[in-house]
Formats: structure tokens, C-alpha cells, sequence
């Protein structure tokens, strides 16, 4: 058992015996036996069933604004990109601060194939990280590590920068046509919160309830819109869709805007408004 | 039912005789997934294909369907009907599509029938292919009456692999498909793959009765996102919603998929919502197969596909779920003690996931 899991057991086991949060999201072996999923620990015997590695790959913060969890005190286990996620959810005041992050030093995750051959490559999202052990966490488990060199974040863009406005068009307009809209992307999202989602709103109909090419796209622009500058890269959203859409390229695209214009990558400082809540006067966007 | 073989060649130019006379729809490679599409060059079929990603049954019953067309007129409103569907081949659907299409009929073409999906149904030729492997880690059909080489739900049936496949004629809509076909006697059927899972699916429906109350769905809810993929990938799932929309200058009704696991799904006008949790809502998932579809219709609403379990991305397993139901420890009226135990899902099943 690594030390990881040992301290994380440790701390979990402690906040539910001080009956410091009703329960703790983590993860646990899931049904291969061999990748995690996510595992809600009620009691200190529970918190034995808890694991991290480099399997562990979803965004838990996901859970902590789901509206049936409203009123509870929990406790979270973050990667330091889902660390990020908190301090986005914070800044935007989704839940008073009871929440006990449990940070865990990131190995990176590994990207697995669905049919089952598996490489051990990190993900992309991994390639591109320089933050291996998380920001503001209430208990840190793990030795804090130096930050190696990193790939470039924005690499993957180049290709589609490079094309002009109408074969990025037919370029996502193939993507698009695939989209069975069964809204996976948006409900991994910890940023994606709504009561009521613009894309299921009855009174206006913004997007119409045909599943096809126009509305799907519709969908998936002003999805992207909304995440601008509050996005923090953890490419769930890519992970989880079922056909493949590269969603994680126009998430990619908008954070490099956000960073280029106001210097701002969400989630990395907790005492920075978000760029697109606040103005300032000597902002100049250059908007023709 | 005849056997008789076919090579890969015959195959091929059988193919194209039947694209030149009907819609050729099959399995192709679109960004590392496998879809059903229709076919502009035969070489784009992936024969040696696993499982498509999305079922074959949205060619049948469609992401979204145009009931009719509503034109204003002086004075007056015309509906049109769709155009009609032309003569489809569906070729290359696994065994337990299939039979998930049989299950489908149970409900589209009860009367009154769907008009749609009967006239889609009819005009459409199945040419199945047996799987020579396990597709997916987590397909379990044996385990529901199906198998890897069943020919029951299907026109015809192609087996093998490589270089020759043995072809068994099922019905006599198959026997016309392959009048062109040049086809050899003697064919015989390849040794079944052995498929790894196993699951308990006896006496379900008596179990999820009495598991109606349990906390088990609040533990196995918890880590459900609430998103629709595993209605939307399921091939017998066939929820949907029905809406008029504007399409500029007329109006059209459109049918579109719908799934429980959605919030709105039951959401009602004010306000109420009979399904308010995830927990009810995910327990709707497996009792509307094993449990409401069977006492309707005689038959459970579930073929061990396994992309349920494969797509979930947090892991909400359909084997896991099935088996935990034999085991659970229920009591029927919901009111005791078992609501207030709360077990972790998986426990059941004796599994040693504390210990890792």
C-alpha cells in the first residue's frame, strides 16, 4: 500500500470519528479491479476501502455542487488540478467554506483505452501540468515536490490555429454531427452548476430539443463560452464522451484568450476575481 | 435453416450488389469508435469490428424523428407525414442488437403500432455477424438466454472471420437478400467464443421488488453524474420526448431520445418531480428492464450488451449492480433497520477492496 493511501485512510478515518464532515468523497477500486472510481466513505471502517494512483482520474468536486447534497459538511480528496476546481467554486461563492479538502500530491494520471490496451502514456492534460501539489488544501497528504519542465499547453491548437475559419468550421461541424447530447461533458463539469442548464430551458427555448448537427453545436459553443476563464483543464469533459468529441481543444483555445488577455488562469489564486466578473478601466480589449 | 459458405471476396461483391439496390448501413471506424453508417464504399465496412459505440437501433428509431410537417396555409393547416423510408440493409449487427431489436417490436409494433417504426422495421434486411470474441470486457449475453452466434433475430447470419464466413439463412427475407450471393455448400459454424461473465439475472424481478426501498440505490446513486449515457447507448432503452419545433416558415413535430437518469426527465408542469433523487431515478434504470418491461411484455428489457457498464464514466456496473440485488440483505415495506444499515455497493459480492 503506498503512502498516499495510507495517509489519505489516515485523515479520512480522522475527520469522520471527530465527526468533522458527514462523509468524504474519494475513490476505491472500481470493478476491474484495477481502475478507481469514485467512493463516499460514511464511516472509519469505510475509509478503508479508500485508494489513489495514477488511476484516479475524475474531478470529485463535481459532487460538492450537486443540489441534493445541499447543507452537508464533506470532505473532498483533490488532485491539485481539482484543487484548482475548488477555488473556482469558492471564488464564485457556490457553497460556504465547509468543505475539508483533502489534497493528495499527484503522480499524474495514466490515459487508458476503453478496449482495454491500455498504455501507460500520462494523459494530456498530465503532459502539460506544472502544479503537482495542490494549492490551498485544509490537509496535504504526500512530500511536496519540485516542478519539473512541462510541455507546452496550447501544442495540441497549433494544427487547428493554423486553418482558416471555414475548415475549423467543417472540422467541428463532423464533430458535432456525433453528439448524441446525452450531456455526459456537462455533468462531469464541477464548473457547470446551473439549476437550469440554458441547453434544457423550456421558456426561452435557446436550444432546440432536436439532437442534430445546429443544436448540438449550439450546445457545445455556449457551453465553452460559459467555462471561459473558469475552466481549469481537466479534460473530463473529453474523457467522458462516449464519441470522441476532442471537447478539450475548445476549453484549451478559450483558457489561452483568458490567459493572453488578462494573465489569469482559473483557479491557481484564491484572493484574484475572476477576469470575467470584474472590469477594470485600463483593460483595453482591442475590440474593433 | 440452410449453412452455406461465403468468402471475404464474395462478401465484398455481394455488398456491392446490395448497396446498388438499397440503403447499405454498417459498422465503420469514425475517430478510433465503430458507428453504424450508411455505406459509400464497401471498404470502408469494418468487418473484424468489436461493438459499435452507439446501437444500430438509431436506424430504426432515430436521435431524432420528424413526425410531421405543419404548413400554413390561407386559412387552413396541412400535416405531411415524413417522406417514407426507403429499402434498408443492416449489415453486420451483433446477436444481441438484434435481439434487442426483437425486444423493441414487443413495444413499437404492439397495437397500436408505431407507424414509423413498424414501416422502418419492415422495409429494413438484417444481416447479422456472430461475434468470434468477447467485444467488450463486460458483455455477459449468454447469461440472458442470447449468445455470440444466435441467428434468432436476425435475416441472415455471417460467422467467421478472415478469409471465409459460414452464412445461415434465417427467414425468407434473407433467402431474397442473397439470391445474387455466390454462395458454396458445405459451410460449417466456427467454435463459439467463451465469454468470461456470468451473471445472476434469475428471479430479478421478485428481487428489485423487495429492494425497492433499500438504501442500496442511495449508495449506488451517489456516484451517479445523472448524465444519459447509459439510455442512450443502451440498444433496448426507447424513452423520448416530443416536441413542435419552428423550423422556419412551417413547424415540424420532432420525437427525440430521452432518458431517465435525467433530472427533468419526470419533472412535471409546477414543479413536481415523482423521480426527485438520482436514487430513484437510477433504481428506475434497472426495474424498468428487469422488473416493469418483463411484467408488460414477458421478456426483460436487457440483452448483456455491456456498454452500460463500459461507457459509465464513474463506473456504475450493470454485473456489479445484478449481483449485489441477489445478495442484498432487503426488507420489503422499506421500513426498518436495512434503510438505516448503509452498506457500499460492491460489498455484497464479497469483494476484498478494503484490504488493496
Amino acid at each position: 500500500m503506498s503512502d498516499l493511501v495510507t495517509g489519505i485512510r489516515a485523515q479520512v478515518r480522522d475527520l469522520l470519528a471527530r465527526r468533522r464532515v458527514e462523509y468524504v468523497v474519494g475513490y476505491e477500486t472500481g470493478s476491474d479491479g484495477v481502475n478507481a472510481r469514485p467512493f463516499f466513505a460514511y464511516t472509519t471502517e469505510e475509509a478503508d476501502r479508500l485508494v489513489f494512483d495514477n488511476t484516479c482520474t475524475h474531478n470529485l468536486t463535481k459532487y460538492l455542487v450537486e443540489p441534493e447534497r445541499r447543507g452537508s459538511t464533506i470532505g473532498v480528496v483533490v488532485k491539485p488540478c481539482d484543487a484548482r476546481s475548488l477555488t473556482v467554486l469558492l471564488a464564485e461563492h457556490k457553497f460556504p467554506r465547509d468543505v475539508v479538502a483533502i489534497g493528495v500530491v499527484c503522480p499524474g494520471i495514466v490515459q487508458r483505452t476503453r478496449e482495454g490496451g491500455d498504455g501507460e502514456a500520462p494523459q494530456a492534460r498530465c503532459q502539460v501540468c506544472d502544479q503537482h501539489t495542490p494549492p490551498a488544501c485544509d490537509i496535504l497528504v504526500g512530500e511536496a515536490t519540485a516542478e519539473g519542465p512541462v510541455l507546452d499547453q496550447f501544442a495540441r491548437l497549433a494544427p487547428l490555429e493554423a486553418q482558416s475559419a471555414a475548415e475549423r468550421s467543417a472540422f467541428w461541424s463532423q464533430q458535432f454531427e456525433r453528439c448524441l447530447r446525452c450531456y455526459a461533458c456537462r455533468q462531469t463539469c464541477p464548473q457547470c452548476y446551473c439549476d437550469e442548464c440554458f441547453a434544457e430551458a423550456l421558456d426561452p427555448e435557446w436550444v432546440g430539443v432536436r439532437i442534430g448537427r445546429a443544436e448540438n453545436w449550439l450546445f457545445h459553443a455556449i457551453r465553452c463560452f460559459h467555462l471561459a476563464g473558469r475552466c481549469i483543464g481537466c479534460d473530463e469533459c473529453e474523457r467522458v464522451c462516449p464519441v470522441k468529441i476532442p471537447l478539450g481543444l475548445l476549453n484549451r483555445k478559450l483558457r489561452k484568450e483568458v490567459l493572453d488577455r488578462f494573465e489569469y488562469r482559473a483557479g491557481t489564486r484564491s484572493d484574484e476575481r475572476p477576469p470575467l466578473e470584474t472590469f477594470r478601466k485600463e483593460e483595453k480589449l482591442d475590440l474593433a | 435453416m440452410t449453412a452455406q459458405r461465403i468468402t471475404r471476396q464474395g462478401l465484398l461483391d455481394w455488398l456491392n450488389g446490395v448497396a446498388a439496390k438499397a440503403t447499405l448501413i454498417a459498422p465503420v471506424r469514425v475517430e478510433g469508435i465503430y458507428l453504424f453508417r450508411p455505406i459509400v464504399k464497401i471498404e470502408d465496412i469494418a468487418l473484424d469490428y468489436s461493438q459499435s459505440t452507439v446501437p444500430p437501433k438509431e436506424w430504426l428509431f432515430p436521435r431524432s424523428d420528424t413526425l410531421f410537417t405543419i404548413e400554413r396555409l390561407d386559412r387552413a393547416y396541412e400535416l405531411k407525414p415524413p417522406a417514407a423510408a426507403g429499402p434498408r440493409v443492416l449489415f453486420g449487427i451483433r446477436p444481441c442488437d438484434a435481439r434487442a431489436l426483437a425486444i423493441l417490436d414487443r413495444l413499437f409494433l404492439a397495437e397500436p403500432a408505431d407507424n414509423l417504426y413498424e414501416e422502418r422495421r419492415q422495409n429494413t434486411v438484417l444481416v447479422g455477424l456472430a461475434c468470434a470474441r468477447q467485444q467488450l470486457p463486460e458483455c455477459f449475453c449468454t447469461s440472458l438466454g442470447g449468445g455470440p452466434q444466435e441467428a434468432a433475430n436476425v435475416d441472415v447470419l455471417l460467422a467467421g472471420a478472415g478469409e471465409a464466413y459460414t452464412v445461415t439463412v434465417a427467414t425468407e427475407k434473407g433467402q431474397q437478400l442473397l439470391s445474387g450471393a455466390t454462395l458454396r455448400d458445405g459451410g460449417e459454424m466456427p467454435p463459439a467464443p467463451s465469454l468470461s461473465n456470468q451473471v445472476p439475472t434469475a428471479g430479478m424481478a421478485e428481487r428489485l421488488r423487495l429492494a425497492f426501498n433499500s438504501s442500496y440505490w442511495q449508495r449506488l446513486a451517489d456516484r451517479c453524474l445523472g448524465c444519459k449515457m447509459c439510455t442512450y447507448l443502451c440498444p433496448t432503452c426507447h424513452c423520448f420526448d416530443i416536441r413542435d419545433c419552428d423550423v422556419g416558415g412551417h413547424a415540424e413535430r420532432v420525437r427525440c431520445w430521452d432518458g431517465c437518469q435525467s433530472a427533468l426527465f419526470t419533472k412535471l408542469a409546477g414543479g413536481h418531480n415523482p423521480r426527485a433523487s438520482k436514487a430513484a431515478r437510477l433504481r428506475q434504470f434497472y426495474a424498468h428492464k428487469y422488473l416493469y418491461f418483463p411484467e408488460r411484455f414477458g421478456v426483460t428489457q436487457c440483452v448483456g450488451c455491456g456498454r452500460c457498464a463500459h461507457f459509465c464514466p464513474v463506473n456504475i456496473d450493470i454485473r456489479e449492480t445484478l449481483r449485489d440485488l441477489q445478495t442484498l440483505e432487503v426488507c420489503p415495506h422499506g421500513s426498518g433497520e436495512t434503510a438505516r444499515r448503509r452498506e457500499p455497493v460492491g460489498a455484497a459480492f464479497g469483494d476484498s477492496r478494503a484490504s488493496a
